[in-house]
């Protein structure tokens, strides 16, 4: 896969939206809904973080998504967050009442008659949740998924609360790539490799080691001054001194250099 | 060669020095618990000792074949080299530096590697790369015995999981920030191969190439949009075509049955194909007349998802495809949709041109049965 299509893919992805009714940005127009406990309750109401589900009896990934609820009806207990769950009046309120209690779900659940507000809000789909702020203004409206579900619709509720920064949600939005490897990362291995062999005095080994890691790594500070060391510690102090100022004017504050340099000067 | 003789004595005086080791740790129930999973592994006798002597290694560590048995152990004699300086993973980290800053960081940790990096890889030397104890697929799947069990019971399984890094293709075996500890979201893990022309099936049929249908049909489906191909697809293998993960109907006519379509109805509103009527289900109705009902929920020659449906993406909005290959000789016939303010309109298509309004107010619904054929 060339980088740059796949650049320009994510750009593009980034631009695409689910096809959701409500958007984001939007204002969300209050609505007073009959409780499955009965009365009626908001469906926004005025938190620093209102969130909504609209779920379905019955449906895994609705009884998945109201148990994460549940957990963090308790994490954010005490803090400015409510919640509430839409779920439509097709189904018997024993039907409702039997599945909300599976989930551990405590918070008000909404019914929707006729299926009024999911139709308003073209919703589409279940489970789908919503993050509304004090303002009513819809922050982020999630369709569920399959990975990372929970971690993300709980940064969103942080980051009205403003837990987190903008940073770190668009960090949980979207993860950074979980590489490994890389010339760099060799270059280091073979550097404590090398400091390995320095400390047992096997300083021909200890040497070669920290060649390769410069080869691996010509602009690492530490190996320069490696074999500054190991030059030093077998009598080559001209040459030391050489890789002690090559390891300095990487970095200036590489210990071993500054450390070492004095020893070999006038030498 | 040096590592010959050192692997013949190794063999014999370093496992016995190593295994005792683990198996303390593990019978210690040191934090994190010991995964029940990795036993299998850490039990296996001689598992860590290097190749008996004559065997050709693949891949050797670097301090054993250079024959420094003191970098990681007490003595730097094979015939008795000691217990190894520390426990396994701060040795291993005390080189290997960047693993322990992606063991700390990320996310999403593999057990097996919290626990312990000899859980799979042999610290002397391997037949297979990268020092593992086994073949990468062989290794995962000797805990992962789930995933086993369904890889071998599916009638389709996923190419990537036999070829070139296998499980590895996916998924970071030692730490990832995204879960299932999937190197990336799935979206960019799967489009990142689906992004070829001419790729094939198990059947030989072509597959399609994503990074081109993608960037040329801006309307995505909301799974798409989301970078979630796990929403429909299962990645290691599945009993319905495409690696699909529910059933959905393959052809153009299906019977109606909620079964044929458990695929859609895990988010989709199952009702929108159950209602004649509605005016709250679905935008695609004249007036209260479900034509999402009225196309599908037939006992005989209902027309499938695909009929009007792409799945990914489209140029049209809703998803409605430009056309839809129709016949033993797929031909392609034209869908022809308009969208108004209001409703749509397919022309010159299965039927003569048909409009719907959804916004009007009484009246009879256009005949929308009406057919050309």
């Amino acid at each position: 896969m060339h980088r740059k299509n796949l650049a320009l893919l994510s750009a593009l992805l980034a631009l695409a939206r689910p096809a959701l009714g409500a958007e984001v940005g939007d204002t969300v127009e209050e609505a007073q809904l009959p409780t499955l406990a009965g009365g009626k309750a908001p469906l926004v109401g005025g938190a620093k973080a209102n969130v909504f589900v609209f779920a379905k009896p019955g449906q895994e990934h609705s009884r998945t998504t109201l148990v994460a609820l549940a957990r963090m009806e308790k994490q954010f207990a005490g803090k400015p967050v409510r919640f509430a769950a839409v779920v439509s009046d097709r189904f018997s309120p024993e039907e409702v009442g039997a599945f909300v209690r599976t989930t551990g779900f405590a918070s008000p659940v909404l019914i929707d008659a006729g299926e009024a507000l999911y139709s308003k809000l073209r919703i589409r789909l279940h489970p789908v949740v919503g993050v509304v702020d004090k303002r009513r203004k819809l922050l982020s409206l999630l369709p569920f998924t399959k990975l990372d579900y929970e971690p993300s619709v709980r940064a969103e509720i942080q980051f009205a609360l403003g837990e987190i920064t903008e940073e770190q949600l668009k960090r949980i939005r979207t993860p950074p790539p979980a590489t490994q490897g890389g010339a760099a990362n060799v270059a280091q291995r073979y550097l404590k490799m090398g400091e390995r062999l320095f400390s047992v005095k096997d300083y021909p080994k200890a040497l070669d080691s920290a060649s390769k890691s410069l080869a691996h790594d010509p602009n690492l500070a530490a190996a320069h001054s490696l074999i500054g060391a190991i030059r030093a510690a077998t009598g080559h102090c001209s040459e030391a001194l050489h890789d002690f100022d090559a390891a300095l004017a990487l970095d200036p504050k590489d210990a071993r250099a500054l450390e070492g340099k004095p020893g070999c000067a006038g030498r | 060669m040096k590592a010959h003789w050192f692997a013949a004595l190794a063999a014999l005086a370093w496992a016995p020095a190593l295994l005792p080791t683990r198996a303390g740790a593990a019978g210690k129930g040191d934090a994190p618990a010991v995964h029940k999973i990795t036993s299998k592994i850490a039990l296996a006798p001689g598992a860590l000792a290097p190749l008996p002597q004559g065997t050709k290694a693949a891949w050797s560590h670097g301090p054993y074949e250079e024959g420094n048995c003191g970098i990681c152990h007490q003595r730097n004699d094979p015939k008795n080299p000691g217990p190894i300086l520390m426990p396994t993973n701060e040795l291993c980290y005390s080189c290997h530096e960047e693993f322990q800053a992606l063991m700390r960081d990320r996310e999403h940790k593999h057990k097996a590697a919290l626990e312990s990096c000899s859980n799979c890889h042999n610290t002397h030397n391997s037949r297979e790369r990268k020092l593992l104890l086994a073949d990468t697929k062989v290794l995962c799947l000797s805990c992962h015995d789930k995933t086993r069990k369904e890889i071998e019971g599916f009638k389709v399984v996923h190419a990537a999981i036999n070829q070139d890094s296998k499980c590895g293709n996916c998924h970071n075996p030692h730490a990832a920030n995204v879960e299932k500890l999937l190197f990336r979201l799935p979206f960019d893990l799967c489009v990142s191969c689906h992004s070829k022309d001419g790729m094939k099936d198990g059947d030989g049929k072509v597959l399609t190439n994503f990074k081109k249908w993608l960037d040329e049909n801006p309307n995505w489906h909301a799974p798409v949009a989301a970078k979630d191909c796990s929403a429909c697809h299962k990645p290691h293998g599945s009993n319905n075509f495409r690696l699909l993960g529910l059933a959905y109907p393959s052809q153009f006519y299906a019977p109606y049955d909620p079964k044929n379509y458990a695929l859609c109805f895990d988010c989709h509103n199952d009702q929108i194909l159950a209602d004649p009527k509605t005016t709250t289900l679905t935008r695609f109705r004249d007036n209260d007349t479900n034509l999402h009902y009225l196309h599908v929920n037939k006992v005989d020659r209902g027309r499938t998802c695909r009929a009007c449906h792409e799945v990914h993406a489209s140029k049209q909005p809703h998803h409605v495809r430009d056309g839809v290959p129709y016949g033993p000789k797929g031909w392609i016939l034209k869908i022809n949709y308009t969208q108004t303010p209001s409703g749509g309109s397919c022309a010159k298509t299965c039927h003569a041109t048909q409009a719907y309004d959804n916004r009007r107010g009484g009246g009879a619904p256009v005949d929308a049965t009406k057919k050309r054929r």
